[in-house]
């Protein structure tokens, strides 16, 4: 197992960081905490210093007060209110999202493969819902798809799809197109069938395609979840979560809820990847995409030293 | 189109006369049923259907006409016909079955409300696109252009930041939303940060990518000139990554709407098209959000369209333009 060159940095920089949190801390901090002595609040502590990790609603949380949080907030395990079924809830919504925007993404995609025309009529529209701010459909879908009787975790998947679909059809698009020339000739000397060449050629080769864009269509899809969590009524998941302290204003607990859908957003796309390399593991050995890298950064070396 | 081809699909004029007669069918029915206040009888419905049918069918045909075409205008003429059939199917069928406009309101309905309130959504506008996506887009994406920049000077900088940068990329950035308009309060600013931080990490990622993968010929030609660090920027790494950079610029704006509206999910000061947009789907004011959607559509597909021509301007010498 080699150790990536990557991480002795990585830890500086996180360091780094850490350290330069305290100060920034108590220098966001103390001015709220001076004003909060000055007006008389109870707080449990003399000087604006001393309060400045103490306050309700900090700026910026103390390191202690977001510890306490994520333990407030991650136990008990099977709580209704704590972090991991809520996450999970909104980890399925969002692989559901993810897997029937797939369907939908096969769809326009092998339509536009297979008919220029049909490529003509949609594409635009298909790349003008990405320039338009899709999220401020979801509070509108939401009511109206609970209106018919549509409601719990179907919504917010159908809204995930919806954001994810555009990625993974592009991608697919493109993956569908990407077979060599040669080979596709080579089926037409077989007198291949339209769906053998699609069945035996154009889909294993969109694999990799596939999952470069399900990469970036599950942070998508995960954004998509959580809209749809906060704009709806919702009893469970992130989103819930971060809409009922965001009106509680529970500062350290919307952090704490910020970095754990941080984490689960790395989490999902870290599943992709380990997905990935199961699924195609001629990619892992050949390392048709490690040379250009590898060249890249040789030529960076060159051109630095 | 070969002429075997056109035999079979026996020329073109049967698809505008399919697409006309649909048209017609859809049209004459909303024109009829203008009015109504009852459900259309189940006929009427099936010649809603129909219409729609010889709409879809005649656009079939008639598309492939336009497929060889070079000219942006006449080749968007199909897409044109497909969003005109889907608002005028839309129109129909939500007046043969009398949905109440309060879950679905009627196209018709939605443009006259866009008219009606266009002064309120233009201000809201001023606010969410310029005060609030513009100065964050401006910001966040210089800041990403100059952290490229050291990045790709520094080797130490790129395996302890780059990174960072790539998992950033995978965190929803609505969590941060609620987050920063409680530190930083609930006028534009707090919204303009998080469109900054949204649009950061692609100009990075993008920028570095496109300063780096130089050719090694292209480099070795800058060395044997003796190029200095600065005029290998100014020469080959920069020109090279403007492509690169426009791609993150045109990625950028699109999510700096969505950051800005999203942000204005979770406190407003009263203003503006996601505080619009949330207030009115509330209390079931869905044709107001129509508009609001509307019009933060427009905004957006120009916003895009003006980067593409950009970088058109700009980078017209890259082979993608060619």
């Amino acid at each position: 197992m080699r150790i990536s060159p990557n991480l002795v940095p990585m830890l500086v920089v996180a360091l780094v960081v850490l350290a330069l949190y305290w100060p920034l801390m108590y220098l966001a901090n103390i001015p709220v905490a001076q004003r909060a002595l000055d007006t008389g609040a109870a707080l449990p502590c003399q000087t604006a210093f001393e309060c400045a990790t103490q306050l309700r609603s900090p700026v910026l949380p103390s390191p202690q007060q977001l510890w306490n949080g994520f333990g407030n907030l991650m136990f008990p395990l099977n709580s209704p209110n704590a972090i991991p079924i809520n996450a999970a809830v909104t980890a399925f919504e969002t692989v559901v999202g993810l897997l029937l925007a797939a369907v939908v993404g096969f769809f326009f995609a092998i339509g536009m493969v297979a008919s220029r025309a049909f490529e003509r009529a949609l594409l635009p529209w298909i790349v003008a819902s990405q320039t338009v701010p899709i999220i401020a459909i979801a509070p509108m879908l939401v009511v109206l798809l609970g209106q018919y009787g549509v409601q719990g975790w179907l919504p917010k998947a159908i809204i995930a799809a919806y954001i994810a679909f555009f990625p993974i059809t592009i991608g697919v698009a493109k993956g569908l197109k990407s077979p060599d020339p040669m080979a596709l000739d080579l089926m037409k000397t077989y007198n291949a069938s339209h769906w053998q060449t699609y069945l035996k050629l154009r889909f294993p080769a969109s694999v990799p395609y596939l999952f470069t864009a399900f990469k970036v269509a599950m942070t998508a899809a995960l954004i998509g979840a959580i809209v749809a969590e906060i704009s709806t009524i919702s009893f469970q998941g992130i989103g819930k979560m971060l809409a009922e302290n965001s009106r509680a204003s529970d500062v350290v607990a919307m952090w704490v809820i910020m970095l754990s859908s941080a984490v689960l957003g790395i989490l999902l796309v870290a599943l992709v990847n380990w997905l990935e390399r199961l699924l195609t593991p001629w990619r892992r050995t050949s390392g048709g995409a490690a040379i250009p890298a590898k060249q890249a950064r040789l030529s960076r070396r060159e051109g630095v030293g | 189109m070969t002429p075997a081809h056109r035999a079979v699909f026996g020329g073109y004029w049967l698809g505008w006369l399919l697409l006309g007669l649909g048209f017609g069918l859809l049209l004459w029915f909303i024109v009829a049923w203008w009015d109504q206040s009852e459900p259309a009888s189940s006929t009427q419905k099936l010649l809603i259907g129909l219409g729609f049918l010889g709409v879809v069918w005649g656009l079939a045909r008639v598309a492939q006409q336009f497929v060889d075409t070079s000219n942006p205008v006449v080749g968007f003429t199909p897409a044109a016909l497909t969003l005109l059939a889907l608002v005028v199917t839309a129109e129909a069928l939500l007046r043969a079955y009398q949905v109440p406009p309060g879950l679905i309101p009627t196209p018709s309905r939605v443009l006259s409300t866009l008219l009606e309130v266009r002064d309120v959504l233009l201000q809201d506008a001023f606010q969410t696109v310029v005060l609030e996506a513009l100065v964050g887009y401006l910001v966040g994406c210089s800041l990403g252009l100059l952290t490229a920049l050291l990045i790709s000077r520094y080797v130490f900088l790129e395996r302890g930041l780059l990174p960072y940068a790539a998992l950033f990329s995978s965190i929803p950035i609505v969590a941060l939303a609620p987050v920063l308009v409680k530190m930083i309060g609930i006028d534009w600013p707090s919204k303009a940060v998080i469109v900054a931080i949204t649009v950061f990490f692609p100009m990075v990622v993008n920028t570095f990518r496109g300063l780096t993968e130089v050719s090694p010929l292209s480099l070795d030609l800058m060395r044997s000139y003796a190029a200095g660090e600065v005029q290998q920027y100014r020469w080959l790494r920069l020109p090279n990554a403007l492509p690169f950079i426009f791609n993150a610029l045109k990625l950028g704006t699109t999510l700096a709407m969505i950051g800005a509206i999203v942000g204005e999910f979770f406190g407003a000061n009263g203003q503006g098209l996601g505080f619009r947009i949330q207030i009115e789907a509330g209390r079931f004011g869905f044709d107001i959000v129509w508009s609001a959607i509307i019009v933060a559509s427009v905004i957006g597909i120009a916003w895009y369209g003006l980067v593409a021509w950009l970088e058109r301007r700009l980078t017209g010498w890259h082979v993608s333009f060619r």
